[in-house]
């Protein structure tokens, strides 16, 4: 028996054959099919946008959402030979061709885990990140004339002192500038686009600004000004790096 | 001790290939390059084997040395690769090719720049310039950092979003003269322009420049022996580059963060060396990585008011040849043309002072190049008539 799909708000009475077999189809590994239900001239992008397994077995469409501009939302949960569980939601929209895919992805929304996390080659931010795995926001600051130094340099370029240090700033700060990625300029993107990144001026770092990304930023009204707080996101593994992330209030 | 570079050294020939669609170059980037190195000699008049300095720029993957040893030349006196990321360089590489006519240290300088996808691979311009402090954060193209630059323009500057799109439409308009650019036979609407894609906002798709394969090269002289060649010199009137004291691999700690990095020094510098005012300047090509520092070029340079005001003189109407105001990018640019990393702009700042563009400017005599924005460096070169000098 088929649990009929939870409507949120007015929902056209024909999309939700239209998203349940766009899920079938999704799950079958119908790529031709699959590119039929994306919006021409964006299928790149959305082919980048979502990541799910290998083997799906079923999808089930949960539930579709009425949004702005005329939008849709549909939520559908894939199921993956070995049990696993991933629900991407894809907005829909009216074209003269019929209803299409706008964009994709995954939920919950999750911020990119980069392999590039971790000090550069020559070490010069080590300090920063062995500060993170101890649970501190480290930032360079000279010994002598106290300036703040961002990114790390090897000496101070106001005193040329090389006598710098490292300690640890509440993480508070304020949005400088930010921006919202949609293209997954990469694989390891795919997945969690759109996502929010703010640069934040940290007055408890002398106004340096560190440059996150913003927690459940994608449907968040993000503006320059607004308080954020860092949070350090755990290692992913024993060999990889904490990172930090930054959060509204 | 005469210090300026005005009027010592002039661009004598251009050439390019076509721009290619990426990875579709049928030859390799090296190939490419002498191509259009021979073209631009032979627009110049000139034995290709008499050139004898090589200057690019933005880490090209030819070495002025192996370019100078396939073509045959009889020597290779100057040498020089510009640091610094992307498109900031395409200007100052012109600039290091007048300093050596202009000091004889070389005679025919060539500034040349070739990409193909199967040789730099994809978004070479951005390479080692994504440190872990931005790249562990999902932060891996220009076009993400220059939108971080673009929306604080936007929301607190006040830039009207027009502004933005202004630039794109007359890069699109100049493009629909030009049949040698990508963009030829390709109008855009405003509604298309307002309904495509975000990539990383403010920024979408049509505020992006393109990325071909291809090659362009300008053969740089002393300006007397340009006087000799085939073509109207194009003199250099005055050359500058560089970076503010902040402004370079600052994880976005830059003091001036809105600004495109044409700090008000520099600015002065490069109008007081022309001998030139902002509002004498006849037309601009103003690289665009993205259109939003583009905007921000003109505005470092005072050929665009600041903030709210910048959507009333950034209209089509004033950015597009014959005659608007301020014309720019008028072979099409790096959004429109095609992207060999800018190296397209500095032949069509050429183009106008010899009244061959196709879409010319009327008695163009000061003609502007602005290479950079928001690059590690930026730089600019002010091109004139020969009645200039």
């Amino acid at each position: 028996m088929t649990e009929q799909p939870v409507l949120d708000g007015p929902v056209p009475d024909e999309l939700a054959a239209i998203a349940e077999r766009h899920g079938q189809v999704v799950a079958a590994g119908d790529n031709a099919a699959t590119l039929a239900d994306f919006r021409p001239d964006r299928t790149g992008q959305l082919l980048g946008s979502a990541r799910l397994p290998d083997h799906l077995v079923a999808s089930r469409l949960l539930r579709l959402q009425a949004e702005p501009d005329g939008l849709v939302a549909a939520f559908i949960r894939y199921t993956a030979a070995d049990g696993s569980e991933t629900v991407l939601r894809s907005r829909w929209i009216k074209l003269e061709q019929g209803w299409r895919v706008t964009q994709v992805r995954n939920v919950p929304d999750t911020p990119p885990v980069m392999a590039a996390a971790g000090p550069r080659d020559d070490g010069l931010d080590r300090p920063h990140w062995e500060g993170l795995r101890a649970g501190e926001v480290r930032i360079q600051r000279c010994a002598p004339c106290g300036h703040w130094i961002w990114a790390p340099q090897p000496l101070c370029p106001r005193c040329h002192s090389f006598d710098v240090t490292w300690p640890a700033v509440e993480p508070t700060g304020t949005i400088y500038a930010w921006t919202r990625t949609w293209q997954a300029f990469s694989s390891e993107l795919s997945g969690h686009v759109p996502f929010v990144i703010v640069v934040a001026e940290m007055g408890t770092a002398g106004g340096r600004r560190l440059l996150g990304v913003l927690c459940d930023g994608d449907g968040a009204d993000v503006r320059i000004g607004l308080p954020v707080r860092g949070e350090i996101d755990p290692a992913p593994s024993p060999d990889a790096w904490p990172v930090l992330r930054w959060r509204l209030g | 001790m005469n210090r300026s570079l005005r009027g010592a050294a002039a661009v004598a020939g251009i050439g390019s290939t076509p721009y290619y669609k990426r990875g579709t170059s049928p030859h390799s980037a090296l190939r490419l390059i002498l191509e259009a190195i021979l073209a631009a000699c032979a627009d110049a008049g000139l034995d290709a084997h008499d050139v004898d300095g090589f200057v690019s720029y933005a880490n090209d993957l030819n070495e002025g040395l192996a370019v100078g040893a396939a073509l045959g030349v009889r020597e290779v006196r100057w040498s020089t690769m510009v640091w610094g990321g992307g498109g900031g360089g395409v200007a100052a590489a012109v600039n290091a090719a007048a300093a050596a006519v202009a000091c004889g240290q070389a005679e025919h300088v060539i500034v040349y720049r070739g990409i193909t996808e199967a040789d730099d691979g994809r978004q070479s311009y951005g390479k080692g310039h994504f440190p872990p402090l931005l790249s562990a954060h999902g932060v891996l193209t220009p076009v993400q950092v220059c939108a971080l630059r673009t929306q604080r323009m936007l929301e607190v500057d006040g830039v009207p979003w027009s502004a933005l799109e202004a630039l794109v439409q007359a890069s699109y308009y100049h493009a629909q003269r030009n049949p040698d650019a990508v963009g030829y036979g390709r109008p855009l609407d405003h509604e298309t322009y307002a309904d495509c894609r975000w990539v990383s906002e403010p920024l979408r798709l049509y505020d992006c420049s393109r990325e071909n394969d291809g090659a362009a090269a300008v053969l740089v002289t002393s300006a007397e022996r340009a006087r000799d060649l085939r073509q109207v010199p194009a003199f250099v009137l005055s050359g500058v580059q560089g970076a503010g004291p902040d402004w370079s691999e600052s994880a976005e700690n830059n003091a001036a963060y809105t600004s495109a990095g044409f700090h008000p020094a520099m600015v002065a510098r490069m109008w007081a060396e022309a001998e030139v005012k902002a509002g004498e300047v006849d037309v601009v090509q103003v690289y665009e990585n993205f259109s939003g520092p583009a905007v921000a070029s003109l505005i470092d340079l005072g050929l665009c008011p600041p903030g709210p005001e910048a959507g009333s003189f950034m209209t089509v109407p004033n950015l597009i040849a014959p005659d608007g105001a301020l014309p720019v990018n008028t072979a099409g640019g790096n959004i429109a043309e095609g992207f060999v990393h800018g190296i397209g702009l500095v032949l069509e700042a050429v183009r106008q002072i010899r009244g061959s563009s196709a879409s010319q400017v009327p008695r163009a005599d000061v003609s502007l190049l602005l290479g950079g924005p928001v690059a590690p460096l930026v730089s600019a070169t002010v091109f004139g008539s020969p009645a200039t000098i």
